[in-house]
């Protein structure tokens, strides 16, 4: 599946959100364009979470907050058991837990191989 | 404005309370809070009860017309209110409101959940669908967590240990060993807490506050008639309420409690005090590292040092700047509506110089800060005693 993690975009100031908010957080604007957050982000804090929430059946479960710079930031699952801060991830879609009788699909984080 | 006081407080025991449901518990506590405030069958004009999850838990709704009815205050007005872990300081700050704007005469506040008959992962679940449904709560973000990230961040750029959050669990137990009414009365160590099963890495369960049932209780009236009830009133001297972004990632800064730090602000302009004129303290430590995080945005302490005062000493009951005497949430345990209520109930009895084993020694002002959300709600509320 070819889907672009997207943020959204103030018309009238630029300021770039995630998740969408109907005013804009700086200029009250309500008028919002999509805009892919991109390929690169870095690690800024996470956790292994090992008392898990329903649906997610293998601890630890790894998460995580990443920057894409610009003051735009995401929160997801980290697909790695070995996290570092600052490591550099790319959004990826895949399946992220069940709820209820559901599978919920959305982005997580992945590693950058380096080099 | 008029001027607002507490003239009568009271809490149930906190804890695994069998046998008795969430209306049991809150009847308990308002009719002791109201014969504390000695204020008879005198008429009461409203009622205020905070409470997160009795629709979900108890399969009870409209809590506070029950109430009433069970307690006879007809025809008294009547609302529940709900903001998250913060209900009980909502409640409070409603029942300020309406007597400061002259709607009010006699106002009663309860604040009750009753949580224990659920299993965790129920709750755990419950208090996650505060965050944000498709930026957080989807991908299996839980309130620990959250807490959890906070730590990292506070380790990487401010050199807090683990250890320190195992100093501030081993306080708040050994204050909760003097508080009757806490959950939890069991001293703890610090390597046992290093010891204890990992939640959210590095979060390790002796940092997270237990589940918890109980309820707390306060009578408000207009200050300029407090004396005729009581001989030790204490006024609310200072409320401030703020809230901030729900998803933490999106906050300006991930490691400031932006809305403790503008509720504080409110609160001590409006009391006209500083952080210095405060004698003791009530932290909503559901998470240790929130205590410390807290003291900072409160203003205690500068950002960053908060974890040092603890290593000093300085937040411990015999220090200068006395946190969570009651045992916090960690201790005295976290029915969350309730918890806004009975720090306020803990604070009074400090500045009444009724703590017992746990008081402060002359305490006059008091601060509490009960925290919404995951910190993108905050209550805070200045309390001072009238002499």
């Amino acid at each position: 599946m070819n889907q672009r993690l997207t943020g959204f975009k103030c018309k009238s100031c630029g300021r770039v959100m995630y998740p969408k908010h109907e005013r804009c957080l700086s200029c009250k604007g309500t008028s919002m364009g999509e805009v892919e957050l991109g390929d690169q982000c870095t690690l800024i804090t996470y956790t292994k979470l090992y008392t898990l929430p329903e649906g997610i059946e293998m601890p630890p479960l790894t998460l995580g907050i990443v920057d894409f710079g610009g003051g735009v930031r995401a929160f997801g699952q980290i697909a790695t058991d070995e996290p570092k801060m600052g490591m550099k991830l790319r959004p990826v879609w895949g399946k992220l837990r069940r709820l209820g009788d559901k599978d919920i699909y959305g982005f997580k984080f992945e590693p950058v191989e380096s080099g | 404005m008029r001027d607002v006081a507490i003239i009568g407080c009271a809490m149930t025991k906190f804890g695994r309370l069998e046998g008795k449901d969430l209306m049991d518990i809150l009847v308990e506590a308002s009719l002791k809070a109201i014969e504390d405030a000695g204020v008879g069958d005198k008429e009461f004009d409203a009622v205020y009860v905070g409470n997160m999850m009795a629709g979900e838990l108890a399969h009870q709704t409209a809590i506070a017309s029950a109430l009433v009815d069970r307690i006879a205050l007809f025809p008294a007005a009547a609302d529940r209110v709900e903001n998250g872990p913060a209900s009980g300081a909502s409640a409070v700050k409603n029942g300020f409101l309406a007597i400061a704007s002259g709607l009010a005469d006699l106002v009663l506040v309860a604040g009750g959940e009753k949580m224990t008959s659920a299993d965790t992962d129920v709750i755990t679940d419950l208090v996650a669908t505060m965050t944000h449904p498709t930026a957080e709560y989807v991908h299996g973000v839980t309130l620990p967590a959250l807490a959890a990230m906070l730590t990292r961040l506070y380790m990487e750029r401010y050199g807090l240990t683990e250890r320190h959050l195992a100093m501030v669990a081993v306080k708040n137990h050994a204050n909760g060993l003097k508080n009757p009414y806490a959950h939890i009365q069991r001293a703890i160590t610090i390597e046992g807490a290093m010891g204890s099963q990992l939640i959210a890495d590095p979060l390790r369960l002796y940092y997270t506050c237990p589940i918890s049932d109980g309820a707390a209780a306060v009578v408000l009236c207009p200050a300029d008639d407090a004396k005729k009830y009581c001989d030790t009133p204490v006024r609310i001297a200072g409320v401030g309420q703020a809230t901030d972004v729900q998803s933490v990632h999106e906050r300006e800064d991930p490691a400031v409690l932006k809305s403790v730090r503008l509720a504080a602000r409110k609160a001590f302009e409006m009391a006209k005090l500083e952080p210095k004129d405060i004698d003791v303290v009530e932290l909503h430590d559901a998470f240790e590292i929130l205590e410390i995080v807290q003291s900072e945005d409160c203003g205690f302490f500068e950002k960053g040092k908060g974890h040092i005062a603890v290593e000093e000493g300085v937040t411990a009951l015999d220090g200068e700047l006395p946190i969570n005497p009651s045992g916090g949430l960690k201790a005295r345990g976290h029915p969350v509506g309730a918890t806004g209520v009975a720090q306020i109930v803990e604070l009074v009895w400090q500045l009444r110089g009724e703590a017992g084993e746990r008081q402060v020694k002359g305490a006059e002002r008091a601060l509490a800060c009960n925290f919404g959300g995951f910190g993108n709600n905050t209550v805070i509320h200045i309390l001072e005693r009238m002499d």
